[in-house]
């Protein structure tokens, strides 16, 4: 289980250096972004190799190419005309992408810039994970710091590892009924703590509604990986 | 002058020890026939008996080969190789081949040889100068060192013919007269949607009827997890109000059987359970808890053999039994332990897969007899539930679907009625055809209407709703539409059964071409034809010839540990020789499960 973040990007940074190419900058991007879009996750890391070579900004390579490709397929989910399965598809594309272009991404970080923290993990008792991985693909996407812990996670440990990496959001996610209660003792936790207002609480999955999340106190629900983008986003007050 | 007694069958004769002749010969001359297909030859070992009291000669060296340690050990002898002269106490093992077909699925061979049995007897008047206890009388009779305080309250002792009702070695139960020939017992496979029972005469093995019933459970929750969270928030009291709901629905479809048939509940003694863990745990009134989290421990996976009134079953004699059929773990459950057993995966030499369809999809994978199981969550889809049109299969039910380029789409509808909606074959149906003639494309995308020519015909059918595109199928009160949302549920269910169907073959390192044949198991899956389970890619296209049906294999599986002592040792084995595939732990599942989304 990877609990480190696959993608730390100085958003504040965005300026690319122009250069004279054979084929355009923008091209370029498009065919990342398409890469990613049409679930050619075999030719992603080409693409992106093609695109470093000709010597762009790699950082514009991930937001402008392959982070535009995920959300236009998150769009077209949202339109019922994609499968949960073909955005996983998208995001191996996307990853495959990232793997080369990540080596080339700017180091320094802006002192100003706000990372913004998320935790994420399948509750305690439940192993299923498919669809909190593609809540964290998304989030990652729309540039959240992302922490992992995986499936099948004691609630503790949930708020603990908020505390440690300093997070601002906690995503929860089960399939199952019987694991359900476990979202409710995260969050009794977190307000035992003191860190109910600090940390916000969201929760997913099949048999979640909006009605559990009132119930239990929880910061939010989000029907699927697109909704909770904008949810995510608004908690934490996210340009 | 000797005798020989076969207590179980209450027969005991005399013999001339001077004649010398061989046990088979000294039965047939009794008229007790027993298989012997080589007359006696000693060559093809089947006239078996066992061994329970007197002197037998040592064994001789056919018997050691023709005889399993096994059998050795439970004192099975081959009668035609037997030659006695003392008194001796024997048992003969029926190995009929022919015995009635269960409606409802295929029957394997079996020994009959219930737990349940009959023995009546006589008993005569103490007198004053022989002032014997009843008690005594009663255990002489019955040959029995001890008649337990329960039996011994039952009935008024006196005189007269009493029948003894034993399970096993022991005595349960007395009866006036002689009822020996009056001995039934009920076949019972409790599903998380349906529930069947059948009412079997334990004398002959026939079945003289069945009922069916929606599993009174469902005002509970309509899934196994749902009702086991209701446990979860009710304790004890929904522990017990789940418990009392199928348990009076047991009581309530054998009173109907009873009544039907003339037949007082009374002379059932016994009722076989074969069930899902969850619904073996909820019958028994055991805490489901455990089985809804992971690490998902049930808190019993054994057989049960416990007295019928302990879990408030009335409708069967007062001294009842129910004996529940052992289980693996908390998704292979009894039924599927059952299943596995009437297929006889244990025995077979080839590669053989079973499948039992429903919410949870429960795959068997047999490579010569070694045995992998794993559990898919379908969700109900397949079953007509989730899906915008989707009813149960009831009157108005649309069960078959086929498009005709020119006469459209073709309904076969339950009880030939206007459409009301689709149940679960009919959900299946409509997608196969809908795949077939190029309405949805391999990734489970309807078509759009902008991508086809003028004058195709599937424009026609393509109904919009704002952007989103449906297909109108047919009509009846109202359209019967397939919208795009009820083709991701399907899609959903089938990557989940391909998933484990591939997951456990990879596991053996075998390829579907490797595959003899595919079982299909369950009530559900009878209904699901071969074309809509390949074409729909439920099952891969590659096995599409050796697709088998097995019926309600968890109901039969019952009915044998009703009939067959042996067969209930032979279930109790073959359920601790499963291993088991947890899929959502599976490296590369996921990758797996993108694979198998696709419709092609």
């Amino acid at each position: 289980m990877d609990a480190t973040p696959l993608m730390k990007i100085n958003r504040n940074n965005l300026e690319g250096k122009v250069k004279d190419m054979a084929k355009s900058k923008e091209e370029l991007l498009q065919q990342l972004s398409d890469c990613v879009f049409e679930m050619e996750d075999e030719n992603a890391a080409d693409a992106a190799k093609e695109y470093i070579d000709a010597g762009y900004e790699a950082l514009d390579g991930v937001l402008k190419g392959l982070v535009d490709g995920m959300n236009r397929a998150g769009q077209m989910y949202e339109e019922e005309e994609y499968f949960v399965t073909d955005l996983l598809v998208c995001s191996d594309a996307m990853y495959n992408g990232l793997e080369v272009l990540r080596p080339h991404l700017p180091l320094d970080q802006d002192a100003d810039a706000v990372n913004y923290k998320c935790v994420i993990g399948v509750v305690e008792g439940d192993t299923h994970d498919i669809g909190k991985n593609l809540v964290r693909i998304m989030l990652e996407t729309a540039g959240f710091e992302m922490y992992d812990l995986g499936r099948d996670v004691s609630l503790i440990s949930f708020v603990e590892k908020a505390k440690e990496v300093d997070a601002q959001l906690i995503c929860l996610s089960t399939l199952m009924t019987t694991t359900m209660p476990g979202m409710k003792e995260v969050v009794e936790m977190l307000e035992k703590e003191g860190l109910k207002d600090k940390v916000k609480v969201m929760i997913g999955g099949g048999p979640i509604s909006q009605a559990y999340c009132d119930q239990i106190n929880a910061d939010g629900y989000a029907v699927n990986a697109i909704g909770a983008v904008t949810l995510a986003k608004e908690l934490v007050g996210m340009a | 002058m000797r005798t020989i007694a076969l207590p179980r069958q209450n027969i005991k004769f005399t013999y001339d020890t001077d004649i010398k002749d061989s046990l088979l010969n000294i039965l047939i001359a009794q008229q007790i026939f027993i298989e012997s297909p080589c007359g006696g030859r000693s060559s093809c070992g089947k006239c078996k008996i066992k061994h329970l009291g007197g002197d037998l000669p040592p064994l001789s060296v056919d018997e050691e080969k023709r005889l399993t340690q096994k059998e050795i050990e439970e004192g099975i002898r081959l009668a035609c190789l037997i030659y006695p002269n003392t008194d001796l106490e024997i048992d003969i093992i029926d190995q009929e081949e022919n015995h009635p077909v269960l409606t409802g699925g295929y029957v394997p061979e079996y020994q009959r040889n219930p737990a349940i049995w009959k023995k009546p007897i006589e008993i005569t008047k103490p007198t004053l100068t022989d002032q014997t206890p009843y008690e005594v009388l009663f255990e002489k009779a019955l040959d029995i060192s001890h008649l337990p305080w329960d039996v011994l309250r039952q009935i008024s002792m006196g005189e007269g013919t009493y029948t003894g009702v034993f399970n096993q070695d022991q005595l349960i139960g007395l009866e006036k007269g002689d009822t020996s020939e009056l001995l039934y017992g009920v076949a019972v496979d409790i599903g998380t949607t349906t529930v069947v029972t059948s009412l079997i005469n334990l004398k002959t093995g026939e079945e003289i009827d069945s009922e069916a019933a929606i599993n009174a459970q469902k005002n509970f929750g309509q899934d196994v997890l749902t009702r086991i969270t209701y446990v979860l928030d009710h304790g004890k009291k929904g522990r017990n109000q789940l418990q009392t709901a199928i348990v009076d629905s047991l009581n309530e479809m054998i009173q109907t059987m009873c009544e039907r048939q003339k037949l007082s509940s009374s002379l059932i003694y016994e009722v076989a359970i074969a069930a899902n863990c969850t619904m073996m745990h909820m019958v028994l009134g055991v805490d489901p808890l455990s089985i809804g989290k992971s690490p998902y421990a049930p808190i019993f996976v054994e057989e049960k053999d416990i007295s019928a009134k302990e879990i408030g079953l009335t409708a069967l004699s007062s001294f009842g039994r129910v004996y529940c059929l052992p289980a693996v773990s908390s998704y292979i459950g009894a039924d599927i332990v059952a299943g596995a057993y009437v297929a006889k995966l244990h025995d077979r030499k080839d590669k053989v897969l079973f499948i039992d369809i429903g919410t949870n999809g429960e795959i068997v994978l047999s490579n010569g007899g070694k045995l992998v199981s794993c559990s898919c969550a379908a969700g109900p889809a397949l079953e007509g539930m989730n899906i915008s049109s989707g009813m149960r299969a009831a009157d108005g039910a649309i069960e078959e679907v086929h498009f005709h380029t020119e006469k459209g789409f073709i309904l076969k509808v339950i009880g030939d009625k206007t459409p009301v909606g689709l149940c679960g074959s009919g959900i299946l149906a409509a997608i196969r055809e809908l795949l077939k003639h190029n309405f949805i494309t391999v990734r489970g995308n309807i078509v759009k209407p902008e991508d086809l020519e003028g004058g195709d015909p599937r424009l026609s059918y393509i109904d919009l709703d704002g952007k989103k595109r449906r297909i109108c199928i047919g009509e009846g009160p109202t359209k019967i539409l397939i919208t795009q949302g009820d083709v991701r549920q399907v899609q959903l269910a089938k990557s989940a059964i391909l998933s484990g169907f591939v997951a456990l073959v990879n596991a053996m390192d075998l390829t579907f071409a490797d595959l003899d044949e595919v079982i299909v198991a369950g009530q559900f899956g009878a209904h699901l034809p071969v074309e809509s389970l390949v074409g729909t890619g439920i099952l891969p296209k590659a096995v599409k010839d050796r697709i088998t049906y097995i019926g309600n294999s968890s109901k039969t599986g019952a009915y044998l540990a009703l009939m067959s002592l042996e067969s209930r040792q032979e279930m109790a084995t073959l359920a601790k020789a499963f291993d088991y595939l947890e899929l959502s732990v599976t490296k590369g599942y996921e990758r797996l499960f993108v694979e198998c989304s696709q419709f092609n």
